[in-house]
């Protein structure tokens, strides 16, 4: 691989559904402001459930004020807040694909745990509840993982490589390095990618009760008193192209995707290693040309269970050493949930959010410290001090690690 | 009643734990009988479904499952509650 330059990496649009609302300046206001969006589950079937509480999109979220009346019936609820996402996304970045036929040179790659859910929670029951005799005919392309991906690619007529990533809560991370990397070794000029969930279905929920990592109250990351993680659902959808093509046009530069990490745990099926989280940290630090003391802030993934945040806070201990004591970390998960194969996008903008207005986010819910917590997490309150380059951190089930290291633009 | 819910709790962990049932004890902890993190989440959804009952969530402060008594005691309670509850139904 010697002598081959790499290119480096824009963000030059994004876009958010999320818990905190349409748009991605409704999600990033949210966050800088400290507010939560967990609320009592609202659920047909919210009654016979144990899950009491969830971070949701809000019911005024229409998908048809945003896509066409032909492409809807198409889309199962993942695919519509992917479609709707990445039309901001693409709208800000100011990108024509037609010129030039950049179309035939960008990648779409968007990251998801599951896929339709929905589709196929509606259908099961269908089938199995109400012996209906036959399914929906569009079930397979409303429910086929790479539903999302494909739907953007056909809207903007994107021929570039185009799938879907699944690794479970690392999914958008693992998309977006998978999009990063084809645009750093040529294969695309840009690229649109994130990641898109839609998990709260009935069938969903009482998979997530038997895991007994839900908190029945609020999420609670870093706070002695958590009581575990709290479903989220969204997307998050962002152009990158690269850094010359972007400068060579005048965009505007939201930030600089500069490094990532990824490494598998190799251990257990769900408690999470300390080891293979540093390593990405590590290896992120490494890819982007940073040294610890270059970063201020950490997006944590803080899911607010008892395993993950103090194996979190003992990684970030081993990646930065004595820098970790100067870190500002936090989990936004604490206000928009853990929207599994969507949390690392919605993570993103944060992030980008930190760099451009030189505010950190806060931990919210952060009442009790942990001293086996031992970070500074900017409890509840958002903080403003200079963000030069931060981290983002997504860990999986199935041990699977992707960490994304960010750069304020040049 | 009691004696006979404890035999069932012990079997129960006997089978997930692959260890013959005089090998549990109720002072033994999971761990003790090999009962590792996500083993443990599914032996208690055995006991769940084996006498129609839901624990409290685990992360909560209410629950305790470290050793086995601790799960006879949880299976006790949630059966008297259960006991209660269709009462006041009736």
């Amino acid at each position: 691989m010697q002598g081959l330059p790499l290119r480096r990496v824009a963000i030059t649009g994004m876009g958010a559904i999320s818990p905190l609302g349409v748009g991605a300046e409704a999600l990033w206001q949210g966050l800088r402001e400290g507010r939560s969006a967990i609320g009592p589950l609202r659920h047909p079937d919210a009654e016979r459930l144990r899950v009491k509480v969830a971070a949701q999109v809000p019911d005024s979220f229409d998908p048809a004020t945003n896509i066409d009346e032909r492409t809807l019936p198409m889309l199962d609820r993942t695919s519509e807040f992917a479609l709707h996402a990445a039309r901001e996304a693409v709208a800000q970045s100011g990108l024509d694909f037609r010129q030039d036929q950049l179309g035939l040179r960008t990648a779409v790659i968007v990251g998801t745990g599951v896929g339709g859910e929905t589709t196929q929670d509606e259908q099961s029951r269908r089938l199995y509840g109400e012996n209906a005799a036959r399914a929906h005919p569009l079930t397979i392309v409303r429910l086929m993982t790479n539903a999302s991906a494909s739907q953007i690619s056909i809207a903007w007529g994107l021929r570039g490589p185009t799938f879907a990533v699944a690794s479970a809560c690392a999914s958008a991370n693992h998309a977006i390095i998978q999009a990063a990397q084809m645009i750093r070794w040529g294969l695309a000029d840009a690229a649109i990618t994130g990641g898109t969930e839609a998990c709260l279905t009935y069938g969903a929920l009482r998979a997530w009760e038997a895991m007994r990592v839900l908190a029945d109250d609020t999420c609670r990351p870093f706070s002695v008193n958590r009581r575990g993680l709290v479903l989220g659902e969204g997307a998050g959808i962002f152009v990158l192209e690269s850094m010359e093509h972007a400068q060579a046009r005048g965009a505007t530069i939201l930030a600089e995707l500069a490094g990532s990490g990824m490494t598998a745990d190799a251990t257990d099926i769900v408690m999470p290693s300390a080891d293979g989280a540093a390593a990405a940290m590590r290896q992120a630090l490494d890819d982007a040309g940073l040294a610890p003391q270059d970063v201020d802030y950490v997006n944590a993934h803080g899911t607010g269970t008892q395993a993950n945040d103090v194996t979190e806070t003992r990684a970030i201990r081993l990646a930065f050493g004595a820098h970790a004591e100067r870190l500002a970390v936090s989990s936004t998960k604490s206000m928009h949930g853990h929207a599994l194969g969507a949390s690392g996008a919605l993570e993103l903008v944060a992030v980008i959010g930190a760099l451009r207005d030189s505010v950190v986010p806060p931990t919210a819910n952060l009442d009790q410290v942990d001293p086996a917590c031992d970070l500074d997490y900017v409890p509840n309150v958002a903080r403003p001090m200079p963000v030069r380059a931060a981290l983002s951190n997504s860990f999986a089930f199935g041990g699977l690690n992707a960490v994304l290291a960010l750069r304020r633009a040049p | 009643m009691n004696d006979t819910t404890q035999q069932q709790v012990f079997e129960i962990i006997a089978k997930q734990a692959k260890t013959d049932v005089a090998n549990v004890k109720p002072e033994s902890t999971l761990k003790d009988l090999g009962v590792a993190s996500l083993e443990a989440i599914e032996l208690i959804f055995d006991i769940e479904e084996h006498f129609n009952i839901n624990f409290p969530d685990q992360q909560g402060a209410n629950f305790d499952s470290d050793t086995v008594q601790n799960l006879v005691d949880a299976v006790q309670k949630a059966l008297a509650d259960k006991v209660a509850a269709d009462a006041g139904s009736n």
